[in-house]
């Protein structure tokens, strides 16, 4: 039997790992039909060269960026927080976050910024993003945390309190450089979650901020077009490299 | 407490305030609302929406959401099942499998979903390959329809499904496996009399981390469906945009959350552990 | 990566992030393929601003984010019987026509069309009908709505992404009218609607143009804008008015009352009644404008052509479809979703 699982594991592996593969592949292909025509890294440029395209992995990047600080932050205070001391209520909110389909936040999020910009006069955009992307990220940030501080000895702040500092010093010397490993993969998985968000973006984006899963879903939508395998290649060899980051500093 | 503590939680009681509660009320009291003719809410208050929801036309949506996710549910736990048990066999290399396993699901949720819409269009990988290899004459219609949704759900869940199951499995006392293989079971045996009932928790897990994303999927639906094989969340988000229903698309948004929440508490007595 | 490296680098970026384009901004809202490659960056340049050019396929998209009040955007083009209600919610900004000299390059029967008596609201940008077009190898040739609902078209069919052109071909199909009120006609013509969803492969505005050059689709309910391209680009397809009759559109300009550059906005609006501007627009995307000094500077291909400008014994059949009462609206919205839905 073990010879047949591996053979099983083998053909689920290929399953798992061909669409993607084929993907990249045909990112090399000359022509622009399903048929190969040799090598050309023609898609690579039109990607590079697309202003529209340019605009909107700005974009992608500045929401990312911003919107992983903020939550890293929250997140991980929140978590040391309930760590100390729990809170059913706000445990219980940030799970009932992370079940909560995407469609329903989205969707939420932007009934209740259309009726608060009603009274502010403003518009979606960036900022919206933003904060949208904040919302779903807090909770996988303070779940990540939370199972690195189950892996910390308290005893260790005890310790350091008992000789005299303070709580927050505590923290900060003790406690924050144990944990970092686990906050900082906490914020990488913000970062790739951030970045390839479309149906919450799509639903509170602005007229100014596109960002670049909302262009690939137009373009996929609109029909063949190979710069998406170009700019799939592109998206799947950098997520990869962060998520084997992310992994090896989780069990650092 | 402290100020430290204070300080420390106020962020998250931020978010829980204005980012989280704060739209689900909003969200509660459109459903109630009228809705204006070219879109947007209005007055009266009525229950118009939820009577709405009645019609046996939006039961099929449900039904056909609930089905899909299941049949989903059930083809990652045949499919991740055996590889699960490989994995956990392993005796080298045990990371690897399991960052092989992980890796695509890591990459973009978007691409991978795209990677399908690549393969299966009539002018796609797979039709072109069989129309050159001679074995067709014209292109199959693989794509825009329940069952190119159903792959592309399996697809994208399957590492949900193979993770749990990976740590129940490993976490097995090969002492028992022996045990049963001294009282002269043979290997099918052993699997069905004694891997699988001492795996039940992982299951679960498994199940649970599959069917309720599956339930709200919109993605999927939308581009490997075509618009035609309508789920849920495509039906929400189609009234808040197109449609401009909005107290209808509240009405089914707190719908799917409420059974959202039903599937995750049956889910959660049968494997509180495992989802933890 | 160390902290400082993280938080530095991101600190540059919001910076860089509020650096802004000294230039004045425009943010324009139109349908794809209604302008040419340089009718934008000609503006841009002789006025020195920046304009964000977005496109969108169906009038829902674009009033989805419009009827909010502060969706960000200074012009839309709504199809004309959407500029009543749009006007009468207070979304739109009323007309200056100081401002816009070339209003009298505009042809005369959109000198003072029934949706908009004086111009106050909506300067006419492109017309069109609503049609069938088809891969010549489909015999026979599809002559009427009905033809839509043949058994043998299945899978190759689409009609529009459009609820009031597609519930009114169902019931010009059922020999009803158009614009029709009534509760009952409205449900028959859902009912047959329902019927025909399974043969068809997907409900599509201006983006299955590509698949029926390509041969994918071989018949589809299209605008006789994006049929006259589509036929450009594929020999083989062909395109007709149906004899039961049609709906004419007339997509119009309009600046919305959120948005804070009316100057700005004017001289847009102003640029594009330029002869030569509409003109050029109409010559690169093969479509008929409603810009009467424009059409005289067309070629003759394009002004002859039968898909732009029908002949005036097809141009009987058609009809310029109203604005809905309130209740009828909903209603057909509601249908819709069932259609789709189903």
């Amino acid at each position: 039997m073990k010879r047949g699982l591996a053979v099983y594991a083998a053909a689920v592996y290929l399953f798992l790992h061909l669409p993607l593969a084929t993907l990249v592949l045909f990112s090399f292909n000359a022509s622009r039909f399903t048929l190969w025509e040799g090598f050309s890294l023609r898609w690579y440029h039109a990607v590079f060269t697309d202003p529209d395209m340019a605009d909107a992995m700005w974009n992608s990047i500045i929401i990312a960026i911003v919107s992983t600080l903020i939550s890293t932050v929250a997140g991980t205070l929140a978590a040391y927080a309930l760590w100390k001391r729990g809170s059913r209520l706000l445990s219980g909110s940030l799970y009932l976050s992370l079940v909560t389909p995407e469609i329903v936040t989205g969707i939420s999020l932007l009934a209740f910024f259309q009726w608060i910009f009603r009274w502010l006069g403003w518009h979606l955009g960036l900022h919206t993003v933003i904060l949208a992307h904040v919302s779903f990220s807090i909770a996988y940030v303070a779940i990540v945390v939370a199972a690195r501080l189950r892996t910390f000895d308290a005893s260790l702040e005890e310790a350091a309190m008992d000789l005299g500092a303070t709580e927050w010093r505590a923290f900060r010397r003790v406690t924050l450089p144990a944990i970092a490993p686990g906050i900082i993969a906490a914020g990488l998985l913000a970062l790739t979650i951030s970045f390839d968000d479309y149906v919450i973006t799509s639903l509170v984006a602005g007229v100014d901020s596109t960002t670049l899963p909302m262009v690939i879903y137009a373009m996929a939508r609109r029909g063949a077009n190979p710069s998406i395998n170009a700019i799939s290649a592109l998206i799947v060899v950098v997520f990869g490299a962060v998520i084997l980051v992310s992994e090896r500093l989780r069990e650092a | 407490m402290n100020r430290l503590r204070f300080w420390f939680l106020l962020p998250a009681w931020l978010w829980l305030a204005l980012l989280f509660l704060a739209p689900l009320a909003i969200v509660c009291a459109y459903s109630l609302l009228s809705r204006g003719t070219y879109g947007g809410v209005e007055l009266p208050w009525t229950w118009e929406s939820y009577r709405r929801l009645i019609d046996p036309l939006y039961g099929t949506i449900l039904l056909r959401s609930i089905a899909l996710s299941a049949a989903a549910t059930a083809i990652c736990l045949v499919m991740g099942f055996p590889l699960a048990l490989f994995i956990a066999r392993a005796t080298r290399r045990k990371n690897l499998y399991l960052y092989l396993v992980i890796l695509p699901f890591w990459t973009s949720f978007l691409v991978r979903t795209y990677a399908w819409m690549f393969l299966l269009r009539d002018t796609g990988l797979v039709n072109t390959a069989l129309i050159g290899l001679g074995f067709l004459r014209e292109p199959l219609p693989l794509l825009y329809n329940d069952g190119a949704v159903l792959l592309g759900l399996v697809y994208g869940f399957l590492p949900f499904m193979v993770l749990p199951l990976y740590a129940t499995l490993e976490r097995m006392d090969p002492a028992l496996l022996e045990a049963a293989a001294d009282l002269g079971a043979r290997p099918w045996s052993t699997l069905l009399r004694v891997i699988v009932p001492l795996a039940k928790p992982g299951v679960w897990a498994g199940t649970a981390l599959v069917f309720i994303p599956c339930l709200g999927a919109y993605l999927t639906p939308d581009l490997l469906g075509g618009g035609k094989s309508v789920m849920v969340g495509n039906l929400v988000q189609n009234q808040f945009t197109n449609a401009r229903d909005w107290p209808f698309g509240s009405a089914v948004s707190l719908i799917l959350m409420l059974i959202t929440l039903t599937a995750l508490a049956v889910f959660f007595q049968r494997a509180p552990k495992e989802l933890l | 990566m160390n902290r400082r490296t993280f938080f530095s680098s991101s600190l540059a970026a919001g910076v860089a992030a509020c650096r802004r384009d000294p230039r004045p901004r425009l943010n324009v809202y139109n349908w794809s393929a209604y302008v040419a490659p340089d009718t934008v960056p000609n503006f841009e340049r002789e006025f020195g601003v920046r304009v964000r050019y977005v496109t969108y396929e169906s009038n829902e998209e674009m009033l989805a984010q419009v009827v909010t009040g502060n969706s960000g955007w200074d012009i839309v083009f709504p199809t004309h019987n959407r500029v009543p209600p749009m006007s009468s919610m207070g979304l739109i900004a009323p007309l200056d026509h100081r401002r816009l000299k070339n209003l009298a390059n505009l042809e005369q029967q959109f000198q003072s069309p029934s949706w908009d008596r004086d111009l106050r609201w909506s300067i006419p940008y492109m017309w069109f009908g609503s049609g069938i077009a088809f891969n010549r190898s489909v015999a026979p040739a599809p002559r009427a709505w009905a033809d839509l609902w043949n058994p043998r078209l299945k899978g190759r069919l689409t009609m529009l992404d459009d609820p009031e052109d597609v519930i009114g071909a169902s019931l010009k199909k059922l020999g009803l009218p158009f614009e029709s009120t009534d509760p009952e006609q409205l449900r028959l013509a859902e009912r047959a609607l329902i019927e025909q969803k399974p043969l068809v492969r997907a409900y599509l505005n201006a983006e299955v143009r590509d698949q029926l050059v390509s041969g994918d689709v071989l018949v589809a309910q299209l605008w006789s804008t994006t049929a006259a391209q589509a036929l450009d680009a594929g020999p083989s397809l062909d395109f007709v008015f149906p004899a039961e009759g049609f709906p004419l559109y007339c997509d119009c300009a309009v600046i919305l009352r959120e948005s804070r550059r009316q100057e700005l906005a004017h001289q847009f609006l102003d640029y594009i009644l330029r002869p030569p501007v509409s003109a050029g627009i109409a010559q690169a995307t093969l479509t008929a404008t409603a810009n009467g000094a424009a059409r005289a500077l067309l070629t003759e291909k394009i002004r002859t052509s039968p898909a732009l400008y029908p002949p005036p014994d097809v141009m009987q059949r058609g009809q310029w479809p109203g604005t809905l009462p309130a209740a009828a609206q909903r209603l057909r919205d509601r249908i819709w979703t069932e259609v789709k839905a189903a």
